[in-house]
């Protein structure tokens, strides 16, 4: 049976196996394909900063960052200011948040019945949009950061607006995602004691547990990321166990016969990335005590990502005291980049997962680039003998529309995949 | 007078369309956005802020009110080609208060594939429903470039697997008005860059019908929703630029109402970002701002419900609203006079000049003159 999955910024189409009233199999198959990479072939390579973006308008900064970070490890003496990397990581943060209020309100409150909230959704991620726009000018596609530093110029004035819109998305979160104090929230370590609580979180969560559907969505227990900053660690997790020595260098893609998108392992095998697998690596207490109980299933992916945004909020605030206005926004690179000939890579953190970027130049000219998006990892498309994560997960479910929650849960994005 | 004969063509245009049926019997636009927590007097306030928009007089806003309140007689349909789907971003970010967004969420849910209810078969199904039930009545707005390559990569979307270019097509033949909806659409956009792997184009180039491009990347959703706002008042298209864009929006350059003109004609320039003038905000034509060769209102209008634009954050404008930008106007951090005119004054770059003659008006001239042989040859990339 062949199903559409559509509004995961675009779609994708799933062709269900059965046997005996059960999933057996799942193709997974992207239907469109841009080819950005062969577009940014021959360019020069700071354009990239511009057309990367554009691969998708839902996580285009974490685009640009992963950008200017390749293009960035290219050189071998490159100094950043400290103020520089703080505003590219606040950045983001917002970047993150905004996209889980959106899948939670648009993508997954609807597949349990709940009416669409589309104002739940548009206001914070307004707000979370204007924190970007002080700095990059306009969200999506911005293009202020730059090999070397940011552009942009901000004032203490600046400073006050940003506390304003996030006091105002931690005003929303108090009143409509989890109805207490955010400190209760992002201090209570125990699961089952968050059910207790009023919101559309916990709503969301006590629905799952009372239908029974606890055992959905587990796959592998692995999970992987890599792009570290002040607050995500690297690392990779099995069954709980964490190693942080890991390295982009074992990741490889490989082309699929059925479909635009190509697979992603890291050492042959196939990796789950994104907020569950953010929060295993950094331990966070909550969503550990989840997983300790729920495994990998929906109730721990989506309690994770919606944690995500109370964690990024609380850690954004502490990064803004950091900042120092006086510190220079932007170091000149001692080398001209017409006169370099390098390679590099640069792996970040996306709403979805680890996010990676690699590229060539030659004499300042792109030889060749590469993409390597969130979405590719959780919906690499194996065999029968080797599933890719999002199929395992949906392997024994006997509906198709428990399949469809489940494989969105996976904040699944056809843009980037399709890039 | 001008303006009554136009006031009174408006009045009769709405009171046409009053006549219509509504979407939906039991909501009404201006009880919905009361229902939301709006004051009559704050909407009144965003209907004149669209007003002067729209460069219709102050005492025009009623009737933008009112068009704003019948907007839920023109369905919307709105389809998603190639793209990164940044302009439904630009319009889900749409403003607070949030009136826009809220006409725009509540008349596009005939069919809007991110943001409507229905998916899968039902989806397809709610579009051939919309497009027979509102035939010649939907406006529909396009996002994205339309791929029709003779080759492996094309988009194939819907239930029955059409191509894009198919559904584009079919969804144009019954459409009371047309718009593609950011570069794109209006152009081909980021894929259509050299190679052009995809052979994306403009949607103009798969319909026969007259297409009204909204260009950027993204449009500011004031443009979007100023277009609607547009054709719910005129029932005609609007004017049109040379590019099929509405006059209104594009009718200026970026550089013409930018914040950093005055130092533009004054001769000061950020040499290199962070430096001093960067700190001042000085002009950024030499650190690559495009301002001068691309028309659109973004200094004016701004994004993210006006909080900022690039230029306003330290980056250069880089001509997103410009047919081909991403081969014509790069390289991104470089001004592109310098490229075009080495034979403008001695065989020195625009930028060069500016440089040599320092301040005052010799410098708009020396620009203005470059600038204007740089429009004409942007425009006729292909003679
Ligand atoms: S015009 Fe720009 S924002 Fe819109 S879809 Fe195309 S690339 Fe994205
Ligand atoms: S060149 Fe750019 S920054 Fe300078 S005045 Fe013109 S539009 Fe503004």
């Amino acid at each position: 049976m062949i199903k559409l999955i559509e509004k995961i910024e675009g779609e994708a189409k799933l062709n269900f196996n059965f046997k005996e009233g059960k999933i057996d199999f799942v193709d997974i198959e992207f239907m469109s394909t841009r080819n950005i990479e062969n577009i940014l072939r021959g360019k020069n390579a700071f354009d990239a900063l511009v057309i990367n973006p554009r691969v998708c308008g839902i996580c285009g900064h974490a685009h640009l960052i992963a950008t200017v970070q390749a293009l960035e490890s290219c050189y071998s003496n490159l100094k950043l200011s400290n103020k520089a990397k703080i505003i590219r990581e606040l950045t983001l943060n917002f970047e993150l948040i905004q996209n889980h209020f959106k899948w939670f309100y648009l993508t997954m409150l609807p597949l349990f019945g709940h009416k669409q909230e589309i104002l739940k959704a548009t206001y914070p991620s307004q707000l979370m949009g204007k924190a970007i726009a002080i700095f990059g000018g306009q969200y999506p596609h911005t293009s202020y950061a730059v090999v070397g530093g940011v552009v942009c110029e901000i004032t203490e004035i600046d400073i006050i607006k940003l506390q304003h819109y996030m006091a105002e998305t931690l005003k929303f979160v108090e009143e409509n995602l989890v109805k207490t104090k955010s400190e209760n929230f992002l201090t209570c370590e125990d699961a089952d004691a968050l059910l207790d609580y009023e919101g559309d979180l916990p709503d969301i969560l006590r629905q799952i547990k009372k239908e029974n559907l606890l055992e959905y969505g587990k796959s592998y227990d692995r999970f992987i990321s890599f792009g570290h900053n002040s607050y995500f660690k690297k690392g990779k997790s099995l069954k709980a166990k964490i190693t942080h020595n890991i390295s982009v260098l074992h990741v490889k893609e490989s082309e699929m016969p059925s479909s635009f998108a190509k697979n992603v392992s890291f050492k042959d095998k196939y990796y789950e990335v994104g907020p569950l697998a953010r929060a295993m690596v950094n331990k966070t207490p909550l969503i550990a005590d989840a997983h300790k109980k729920y495994g990998d299933s929906i109730f721990s992916r989506i309690l994770a990502r919606v944690c995500e945004i109370s964690q990024l909020l609380q850690h954004s605030k502490e990064l803004i005291k950091d900042l120092d206005l006086s510190e220079k926004s932007y170091i000149e690179p001692s080398i001209d980049i017409s006169k370099l000939s390098s390679s590099g890579y640069s792996a970040v953190e996306a709403a979805r997962g680890t996010l990676i970027h690699k590229v060539e130049i030659e004499n300042g000219m792109i030889k060749n680039y590469e993409i390597i998006t969130p979405t590719q990892w959780n919906l690499s498309g194996g065999t029968k003998d080797k599933h890719g994560v999002s199929q395992k997960a949906m392997i024994g479910l006997s509906d198709v529309k428990t399949a469809e929650l489940v494989f969105k849960s996976f904040d699944v994005c056809s843009v980037c995949t399709t890039h | 007078m001008k303006n009554s004969s136009l006031f009174n063509k408006l009045s009769s245009r709405l009171d046409e369309l009053s006549n219509l049926p509504k979407l939906d019997d039991e909501v009404s636009i201006s009880k919905l956005i009361e229902e939301k927590g709006f004051s009559r007097r704050e909407f009144m306030g965003w209907a004149g802020a669209m007003t002067s928009m729209l460069m219709l007089p102050a005492s025009f806003t009623p009737l933008v009110a009112k068009a704003a309140e019948l907007a839920d007689r023109l369905p919307l349909v709105w389809l998603h080609m190639a793209e990164c789907t940044g302009c439904s971003e630009s319009l889900l970010r749409s403003a607070t208060p949030s009136i826009d967004s809220l006409i725009f969420d509540y008349i596009s849910l005939e069919y809007h594939e991110t943001i409507m209810a229905a998916a899968g078969w039902q989806a397809e199904h709610n579009l051939e429903h919309a497009m027979e039930k509102y035939k010649g009545r939907y406006i529909l707005m396009v996002e994205g470039g339309i791929p029709h390559a003779q080759s492996d990569y094309f988009l194939t979307i819907g239930a029955h697997g059409k191509t894009g270019e198919q559904s584009a097509r079919e969804a144009s033949e019954n459409a009371a008005a047309i718009f593609a909806i950011g570069s794109c659409s209006s152009f081909g956009g980021v894929q259509a860059a050299y190679p052009n792997p995809t052979n994306a184009t403009a949607l103009s180039n798969v319909t026969n019908k007259p297409v009204i491009n909204v260009p950027g990347c993204p449009p500011s959703e004031s443009n979007i929703v100023g277009t609607l706002l547009h054709f719910i008042l005129y029932g005609t298209l609007p004017a049109l630029d040379v590019f099929n864009r509405p006059k209104w929006a594009y009718g200026l350059r970026i550089h013409d109402a930018c914040e950093r003109r005055g130092r533009f004609d004054a001769g000061e320039f950020v040499e290199q970002f962070g430096d001093e003038g960067a700190k001042e905000g000085y002009c950024l034509y030499k650190v690559g701002c495009k301002g001068p060769y691309t028309f659109n209102n973004c200094s004016k209008q701004k994004f993210n419900q006006g909080t900022s634009w690039p230029v306003q954050a330290g980056h250069g404008c880089m001509g997103c609203s410009e047919p081909d930008f991403w081969d014509k106007m790069g390289i991104v951090h470089e001004p592109l006079g310098d490229r075009l005119y080495h034979t403008v004054f001695g065989g020195l770059g625009a930028d060069a000049t500016a440089d040599k003659i320092g301040v005052g008006i010799l410098t708009v001239t020396a620009i203005g003159i470059a600038a204007h042989a740089a429009i004409s040859l942007i425009k006729n990339p292909k003679e």
